[in-house]
C-alpha cells in the first residue's frame, strides 16, 4: 500500500515540483493550497506525512503545525518544513512548534526523497 | 499742567505711530513679496496634487502587470514542470525495459555455456560458436545506454530544481506589490488631506487585497547549500539548546 505525503504549498510548481520527485519514488500525494485545505483534507485521508510551507494564506504552516501537535489521532505525523524563510529564529520555532524536519527552498530533490523515507520507510 | 502731560502722551502715541510706519515702510515689500510666492506657488501645489493623484491611479495597474506576470511564469512553470514528469516517467520505463534486458541476457549467457559445452564435441562448430560470441553479447551497449539514462534523469531533476527560481521570484514580486500598495496608501492620504483642506471629494481607484498574500520579501534563489546546513544543525539539536556559537560559525 502507498504511503500518503500531504504538501501544503500556496505555490503550485512547488506542489508540482514536491510531486514530481515523491510519485517517482512510489508516494502518493495529496496537494493544498493553505493550511485551512490541509486542516480540512487531514481527517478524511489517511495522511502518512505532511510536507508543509510556513508562508500560506488563511492559516500558515507554523499554525497548521500547532493543530496537527494538538489534536491527538495527528500529533504523530511527521511534519516537514519547506519554505524560504532561512533565518535561525524561524527555523527554532518550526521546531518548537513540532517540525521534525526544515528544508529551505530552493531545495534538492533527492533531499526531500531522504527525508521522506527516513520517516517512512 | 495736566495739558502739558496729554501733549507728552499725544507726541509719545504719535512718536509709536511713526515707528509702526517706518517697521510698515520696511516689511510691506516683504509681506508683498510673500502674497506673490503664495499666488504662484499654489497653482503648483494643485499641480502636484494632480500628479499624485494621476500617479495613485496608476499604481493598480502597474500592480497588476506585475500579478499578471507572476500568474505567467507559475503557468509556465507547471507547464514544463508537467513536461519534466511526463520525461521522467519515459526515461523509468525504458530504463526499467533495459534493465530486463539485461536479466534475460545474462540468463542466455548461463545457457550459452552450457549449449558451448555441448558444442564442444562437434569440431565443425567451433567456428559458428566463435562468430555467434562475436554478435551475441549487447551488454556492454546496454550498460552505456543505461549510463546515459542515468545522465538524462540527473539532468532533468536539474531542470525541475532550476525552476523553483519561479517560487521565489513570485514571492519577490509579492514583496514589490506590497511595496507599491504601502506607497499608494501614503500617497492617497496626502491626497485626502490636500484636498480636505480644499473641501473637495477625492474619487481613487480602490485596490482588493490580492489572493495569497503570504510571501517572503527576502526569498532567495541559490544553489548554495549554507543557509541548509544552519536548519540541519538546528534540527539536529531539536529539543535541546542550539548553540549559539555554532549558528553564528555557520552564518559568518
Amino acid at each position: 500500500m502507498k504511503k500518503v505525503i500531504l504538501v501544503a504549498d500556496d505555490s503550485p510548481s512547488i506542489r508540482k515540483f514536491v510531486s514530481f520527485a515523491l510519485t517517482m519514488k512510489g508516494f502518493e500525494i495529496i496537494s493544498c493550497a493553505d493550511g485551512m485545505e490541509a486542516l480540512e483534507k487531514l481527517p478524511t485521508e489517511k495522511i502518512n506525512l505532511v510536507i508543509t510551507d510556513l508562508n500560506m494564506p488563511n492559516l500558515d504552516g507554523f499554525e497548521l503545525i500547532k493543530a496537527i501537535r494538538s489534536n491527538d489521532e495527528m500529533k504523530e505525523i511527521p511534519i516537514i518544513i519547506l519554505s524560504s524563510l532561512a533565518g535561525s529564529e524561524e527555523i527554532q520555532r518550526g521546531i518548537e512548534f513540532g517540525a521534525n524536519s526544515y528544508l529551505i527552498k530552493p531545495f534538492d530533490p533527492k533531499r526531500v526523497v531522504y527525508e521522506v523515507s527516513k520517516y517512512l520507510n | 499742567m495736566k495739558q502739558l502731560k496729554n501733549m507728552t502722551d499725544l507726541f509719545d502715541r504719535l512718536n509709536d505711530l511713526k515707528i509702526a510706519f517706518s517697521y510698515g515702510e520696511k516689511y510691506i515689500p516683504i509681506i508683498q513679496s510673500i502674497i506673490d510666492f503664495m499666488k504662484e506657488t499654489v497653482p503648483l501645489l494643485e499641480n502636484i496634487n494632480s500628479s499624485i493623484s494621476d500617479t495613485t491611479n496608476k499604481i493598480p495597474k502597474a500592480k497588476d502587470q506585475i500579478n499578471n506576470v507572476s500568474n505567467a511564469t507559475e503557468l509556465a512553470t507547471t507547464e514544463i514542470l508537467d513536461i519534466v514528469d511526463s520525461i521522467s516517467l519515459e526515461i523509468e520505463k525504458v530504463e526499467n525495459d533495459a534493465k530486463a534486458i539485461l536479466t534475460k541476457e545474462e540468463e542466455k549467457r548461463k545457457i550459452w555455456v552450457q549449449i558451448k559445452e555441448i558444442l564442444k564435441k562437434n569440431p565443425e562448430s567451433e567456428n559458428l560458436v566463435q562468430k555467434y560470441e562475436e554478435y551475441h553479447s549487447v551488454q556492454p551497449e546496454i550498460q552505456k545506454i543505461l549510463e546515459v539514462f542515468n545522465k538524462t534523469r540527473n539532468d532533468v531533476n536539474n531542470i525541475a530544481l532550476s525552476l523553483q527560481v519561479q517560487d521565489i521570484t513570485s514571492q519577490q514580486l509579492a514583496a514589490v506589490n506590497h511595496l507599491i500598495e504601502s506607497v499608494r496608501e501614503k500617497l492617497t492620504s496626502l491626497i485626502l488631506h490636500l484636498n480636505e483642506s480644499e473641501g473637495k471629494e477625492v474619487d481613487l481607484v480602490k485596490i482588493s487585497a490580492p489572493a495569497g498574500a503570504a510571501f517572503d520579501p527576502d526569498a532567495e534563489y541559490t544553489k548554495s547549500k549554507e543557509k541548509q546546513d544552519v536548519a540541519d544543525v538546528l534540527v539536529n539539536n531539536n529539543y535541546t539548546k542550539t548553540s549559539q556559537d555554532e549558528i553564528d560559525k555557520l552564518f559568518s
